[in-house]
């Protein structure tokens, strides 16, 4: 069996890949992207530790966490969508109108 | 006669009735409220008569409560009650004569002049007239504050009656806050007089005066005299009471709202600016003079004060050219004459100034006002002259009055004005202090000759100077009535207490003397003798007839010296304005010392720029201070949120930022990096 | 039951307004303000209190204790009753706010149905403080005044209405939390000697000789002495005191004239009558060992009030800094803590709602006509519109203090008791304070001679005619009131001594410390030379 060292190693460089790309870049689909990444990020680590401690409530948890971001990315596409519309660009740093 | 005391109280309410009918109906009614006054002052007159023939029968003072106005017995009560004694009914008889005269003559003075605005003018009166009456009968000194301050609003309601014209409203202004200044002083007195007395009650057993002398006699009474001596406490709280005195009577240096005050209709000069309102601060101290004959401190002060009035308002009075100025420069000096008199324990002399002075002084305004009518409401002396014969009625009955203000004999005026300076000269004989207050009123006299004389001689004789004064406008008998009143009264009332006839024959006609003589115990003039002599050291001194005899002639003779000047000035023809010949004197006389600029600038200057630096200081350091805290809580708040920058990029590097530090400080303080 | 019926009248009728529409709210509003005057008025009639609401020995008219909740350690109740203090301050409520609503009818032309509302809302609120005898019910009242007063300042008002609401609004609620911080100072310390946040409980538990317990190290009477300046503070910006007094003016000028005669009438009390509530009941050891520092304030008050007042065009103004000076009198007799003293500041509360409600209703119907408030805009009113001169010339003379008029009474008995009062220089200071007298002569001589008298002129170009009788009569109503109080006070005074006199045997005298003596000493000085 594989050491959950691992898993936990896996997840941390992908959620640093995320992160990454979420202070990085700005096209808001990379951006999209990255937040899935993260979120993947976690669900290794719940199914890392569901398989650690021999019981499937993390995996349920995963499966929640995978519909969920199913939902996110039809949400945070619409976004994407009428930030186009708007400002006929992805970038996410031309958006600034929702400051002070 | 002992019933007739239950009618006291309707001697001030009968006008404040005319008040109400004024005020709510005079419009309606065809005089305009002037019968309503009338009636009230004459129905007041006859009470007034009445009551001094139930003092005279009764001999015995009248006491009763009339309103208890808090009726808290510790630490004091304060109600408003009737004294009724010697004094008072006097002084109760003089005021309604002269108001029901003044009223008489303002149907001539308003009514026959067309004025509008009659229902407040009556209305004005018959407070006055009220407040005035209520002040006289006040059996306490509280009592006698609210009613001082009343007549106070009273002449200033009168004062700025023609209130469209810019000077009337100014002068009630200034005759307003000159005498509040002084009834402050009053105010604090009060309060103080019953801090330490618990009372204010001028007769009876436990009036303050008879508590001040048990315990300056050494009697415990247990009272409060807030860590002073008990003398100099009473002296302090004497002058306190004074202020007030000097603020109504127009005494130096709070006089200089009575020149102003002749702004208002004539009639209310001679009412309230002559012969009752400014009496009221000399009667005030008559009326407390057991507290003052205490306090030989106080009384010295109140002699030289008078003495300097009398001859400091005479001098300014030489050089007017309107007559109603010369006028109210004279009410000066003479109310000087009367604290001349109270300081220096001519308690009866004071009194009877006041009254012959009362008589001939509202005699003078009325007929000064007769004249004005006459010359069509212009008050100026120099365009006047050679009315002699054609006012006759007005000239011969202020002749009679000019006659006694000057002092000669046998008008009232002398018998009056000699007893005070008698008075003085024998306190003065003893204590320089006094004499050179005797001296300076004994100057006035030269001066009150020679003005009173100028006046006439400007008004009545030589040739009219204008067309104005050939034909004059002539007046009905409303005018004349109240003239003759006062013309025969000026004439006689010096009767009631010739002091040097006496003196010289023995005749027992000082009637004025035994009037003072009875009474409550403690308000005879002998009880206020003994206390001037024991506490003040006046000693009796009695005076050989030589000496009477003396200071009347001395008297007489500088009033005709006045007179006579004035005679060989301005009792020619065509008189010339003699005033250049006095050089820069002329320039200080016509500004009246300059008194008026200090005080307006006091006022003005000086006050108004604190008050302008006071708030400046509020908006600029309070408010800048409060507006400044608003300030930094919005400024901290403008930087703070630029943080919000609206790049999702720098909300998830402070997102991480922030993520980091929380390990990291977890981490530290968790002990996971041990 | 009675002061339930007041509430529930006001605020029914509050609901009943703001649902109807606009053109019936004047005079129906009108209408419902009347039934709490006849209320208040039976309730004087009836009224058969004994002693004062808060100390041993009293009997509250009209009480009514309800258990509410409870919260931590202590239970609440509704508890509210009248002693004489508070019963002239309703009835000085409900009249003024019935006079208010009249003088609103000319000035108040835009959205009729939620001023007069509002206006029925604030009575409601301000009943409650003077009713309220549970902290909790208390604060309640306390803060729902503000609500109200804000949006009447904030939407009726003036050019700057917007700086002034948040301004008044902001600063009171600070205060607020001031004096809470105080109170529950106090309340901590009493520890477990109380149960319930009842104002009567804390009173007579702090009676008890060592009740306050230490609290973060300070000493029982630190404790105290701290809790009184946290409240002092609070309420001071109320009433208010020199130096927090920078809100009040601004409140005036820019609330329309019947929420000024609500603001400067009933709201200062609010903070005088806190004060003798909490304070001066509470504490009285503290406030006489302090007295020179109170002492201090309100002769700063007095004076400076006083000179500002002088140094104003606007004759809003000078009404407000009048009030200031006028409010710094009842802090006198407050301190002087001797009958007359207390009584004098309690009859100076009623007697001050009275006349500067007829000078604001004065000035605001001089508004109405000429559309400008500045002395140096208008002269010769008087030839125009003579009621209404007269009646600013009443009430001036009523705020000079003249006797026969209820200004005079007050202040003499502010006066006469602080004259008399234990603490040092009492006879001094008070000679200085009475100095006001004067000053206020003066600003309201100059103003009155100014705009009143000369020749008729007015800069702005509108029509000057008689003003109309719903302006006149609340004139001439709070003229008589003004004369009825100054020739018989007894009618009000002989019910405030009832609550008072049990106050004054409050007396645990002890002499005041050096160093207090000389900073009051110090504050005092200021107020000389300022003089």
């Amino acid at each position: 069996m594989i050491p959950s060292q691992y898993y936990l190693v896996l997840s941390a460089a992908v959620f640093c890949i995320g992160l990454f790309g979420i202070l990085t870049r700005r096209n808001a689909l990379i951006f999209l992207m990255s937040v899935e990444l993260m979120l993947n990020a976690a669900n290794i680590n719940f199914v890392a530790f569901s398989i650690q401690n021999g019981n499937l409530t993390g995996q349920v948890f995963s499966l929640f966490t995978i519909a969920l971001a199913a939902a996110e990315v039809a949400v945070g596409i619409g976004i994407i969508l009428v930030l186009y519309r708007n400002f006929n660009d992805v970038d996410v740093t031309t958006a600034t109108t929702m400051r002070w | 006669m002992a019933g007739a005391f239950q009618f006291a109280p309707a001697i001030a309410a009968l006008p404040f009735v005319s008040f109400l009918i004024a005020l709510f109906g005079g419009r309606f009614m065809p005089k305009r409220g002037a019968f309503a006054g009338i009636t009230a002052t004459g129905g007041s007159l006859l009470l007034s008569a009445w009551m001094y023939f139930a003092v005279l029968s009764s001999g015995e003072p009248h006491l009763e409560i009339v309103h208890t106005f808090i009726a808290v017995t510790d630490p004091f009560t304060l109600e408003l009650g009737i004294l009724i004694d010697q004094l008072s009914a006097l002084m109760l008889l003089i005021v309604s004569l002269i108001s029901f005269l003044v009223f008489v003559f303002s149907l001539g003075y308003m009514n026959d002049e067309g004025e509008t605005g009659l229902p407040r003018y009556y209305a004005g009166l018959s407070l006055f007239s009220f407040s005035m009456l209520a002040f006289v009968m006040a059996s306490n000194l509280f009592m006698a504050f609210m009613f001082f301050e009343l007549v106070g609003l009273c002449s200033y309601l009168l004062i700025g009656f023609w209130f469209r014209a810019d000077a009337p409203p100014s002068a009630a202004k200034k005759a307003f806050l000159v005498t509040r200044f002084g009834d402050y002083f009053f105010l604090v007195g009060v309060v103080g007089v019953l801090g330490t007395f618990g009372t204010s009650a001028f007769a009876g057993d436990g009036s303050f005066p008879v508590l001040a002398e048990q315990v300056l006699a050494g009697e415990t009474v247990g009272i409060n005299t807030f860590g002073f001596d008990p003398q100099t406490w009473f002296t302090i709280l004497g002058l306190l009471v004074l202020g007030g005195v000097m603020g109504k009577s127009a005494q130096f240096p709070l006089h200089t709202w009575l020149p102003d005050a002749m702004e208002g209709p004539t009639p209310v000069s001679a009412l309230i600016h002559a012969a009752t309102m400014v009496a009221a601060g000399v009667y005030l101290v008559a009326r407390m003079y057991g507290f003052y004959a205490l306090s030989p401190t106080a009384l010295a002060i109140i002699a030289f004060v008078g003495g300097f009035t009398a001859l400091f308002a005479a001098t300014m009075g030489v050089v007017k050219r309107e007559i109603k100025q010369v006028l109210a420069y004279s009410t000066i000096s003479q109310y000087g004459y009367m604290m001349l008199a109270l300081g220096v324990g001519g308690y009866v002399a004071g009194v009877f100034h006041l009254t012959t002075h009362a008589v001939f002084k509202a005699l003078l305004f009325l007929g000064a006002g007769a004249v004005i009518v006459a010359m069509h409401h212009d008050e100026d002396m120099w365009k006047m002259g050679g009315l002699k014969d054609r006012l006759p009625v007005t000239y011969y009955t202020f002749l009679a009055g000019s006659l006694a203000l000057a002092g000669i004999i046998p008008f009232s005026g002398f018998w009056s004005k000699d007893e005070v300076l008698f008075e003085a000269l024998l306190r003065g004989m003893d204590n320089p202090i006094f004499f050179a207050a005797y001296a300076m009123a004994l100057l006035g006299v030269f001066f009150t000759g020679f003005y009173t004389f100028r006046m006439v001689f400007l008004t009545f004789h030589g040739e009219p100077r204008t067309t104005v004064a050939e034909d004059p406008h002539q007046f009905g008998w409303n005018m004349k009535f109240p003239l003759v009143v006062l013309g025969v009264l000026a004439t006689v009332i010096g009767f009631i207490n010739m002091t040097p006839i006496a003196e010289l024959t023995g005749a027992h006609i000082e009637f004025l003397h035994v009037w003072f003589e009875h009474g409550g115990e403690a308000l005879t003039v002998e009880h206020y003798g003994a206390l001037l002599e024991q506490w003040a050291n006046y000693g009796e001194v009695h005076a050989g007839s030589a000496l009477v005899v003396a200071s009347g002639a001395v008297s007489l003779l500088f009033a005709l010296a006045g007179a006579g000047a004035a005679h060989v000035l301005y009792n020619v023809p065509n008189p010339d304005e003699h005033t250049d010949k006095l050089g820069s004197i002329k320039t200080v006389l016509f500004n009246n010392y300059y008194q008026d600029e200090y005080q307006v600038w006091l006022a003005e200057g000086l006050t108004a720029n604190v008050a302008r630096g006071a708030d400046t200081f509020d908006q600029g350091i309070i408010d800048g201070a409060v507006n400044s805290i608003s300030g930094v809580s919005l400024s901290l708040g403008d930087r703070t949120r630029r943080i919000q920058t609206g790049d999702v990029t720098n909300y998830a590097t402070l997102l991480t930022a922030g993520l980091v530090v929380l390990l990291v400080a977890v981490g530290v303080l968790g002990g996971w990096f041990v | 039951m009675m002061i339930e019926l007041l509430l529930g009248v006001c605020l029914v009728g509050a609901v009943a307004i703001f649902l109807l529409p606009d053109r019936y709210s004047a005079r129906l509003s009108f209408g419902i303000s009347l039934l709490p005057i006849i209320g208040s008025l039976y309730m004087y009639a009836t009224f058969d209190g004994v002693g004062n609401a808060l100390l041993e020995g009293s009997t509250l008219a009209f009480e009514t204790k309800v258990n509410w909740l409870s919260i931590g350690p202590y239970e609440l109740f509704y508890h509210v009753g009248l002693d004489g203090v508070s019963m002239p301050l309703i009835v000085l409520t409900t009249i003024l706010t019935t006079l208010a609503i009249l003088s609103a009818w000319t000035p108040i032309d835009e959205r009729q149905s939620q001023f007069y509302g509002l206006m029925l809302l604030m009575e409601a609120s301000l009943i409650g403080v003077f009713a309220a005898l549970d902290f909790f019910v208390w604060f309640v009242f306390w803060e729902a005044v503000l609500i109200p007063m804000y949006f009447l300042i904030g939407v009726w008002g003036g050019p700057r209405r917007k700086y002034a609401a948040i301004k008044f609004f902001v600063y009171t609620n600070v205060a607020s939390l001031v004096m809470f911080v105080g109170f529950f100072l106090l309340v901590f310390g009493l520890g477990d000697s109380i149960q319930t946040l009842g104002l009567p409980a804390i009173a007579q538990a702090l009676s008890a000789p060592g009740a306050v317990e230490s609290i973060a190290g300070m000493p029982p009477n630190t404790v105290k002495a701290v809790a009184f300046f946290l409240m002092f503070a609070g309420f001071a910006v109320k009433v208010p005191v020199v130096p927090v007094h920078t809100w009040l003016p601004d409140a005036h000028v820019e609330a329309p004239t019947p929420v000024s005669v609500i603001l400067a009438g009933v709201l200062l009390k609010m903070g005088t009558y806190a004060l003798l509530r909490f304070n001066f009941t509470f504490l009285p050891e503290i406030a006489q060992q302090y007295a020179l520092i109170l002492v201090a304030f309100a002769v700063v008050s007095v004076i400076y009030g006083a000179l500002l007042a002088l140094a104003q065009q606007d004759l809003k103004r000078i009404v407000a800094y009048s009030s200031v000076s006028s409010m710094g009198y009842v802090i006198l007799g407050l301190v002087a803590f001797t009958l007359y003293g207390l009584g004098g500041a309690t009859f100076q509360m009623i007697s001050h709602g009275l006349i500067s409600g007829l000078l604001f209703l004065g000035v605001g119907v001089i508004y109405n006509t000429t559309h400008t408030r500045m002395v140096g805009d208008m002269s010769g009113l008087a030839d125009r519109m003579p009621v209404t001169a007269g009646a600013i010339v009443a009430g001036s003379f009523a705020y000079m203090g003249l006797p026969l008029m209820s200004g005079f009474v007050a202040e003499f008995l502010v006066f006469s008791g602080s004259f008399s009062a234990d603490f040092a220089y009492a006879p001094l200071l008070t000679a200085i304070a009475m100095f006001g007298i004067v000053i206020v002569a003066g600003y309201y001589l100059f103003a009155m001679q100014r705009t009143l008298f000369g020749q008729f002129s007015v800069s702005t170009d509108y029509e000057i005619t008689r003003a109309s009788a719903h302006d006149v009569v609340p004139l001439v109503v709070l003229i008589v009131l003004i004369i009825a109080l100054g020739s018989v006070p007894e009618i009000v005074f002989d019910m405030i001594e009832g609550a008072i006199r049990p106050m004054t045997e409050l007396t645990a005298t002890q002499q005041a410390d050096t160093g207090s003596e000389m900073l009051g000493l110090g504050v005092s000085f200021l107020g000389g030379v300022l003089l």
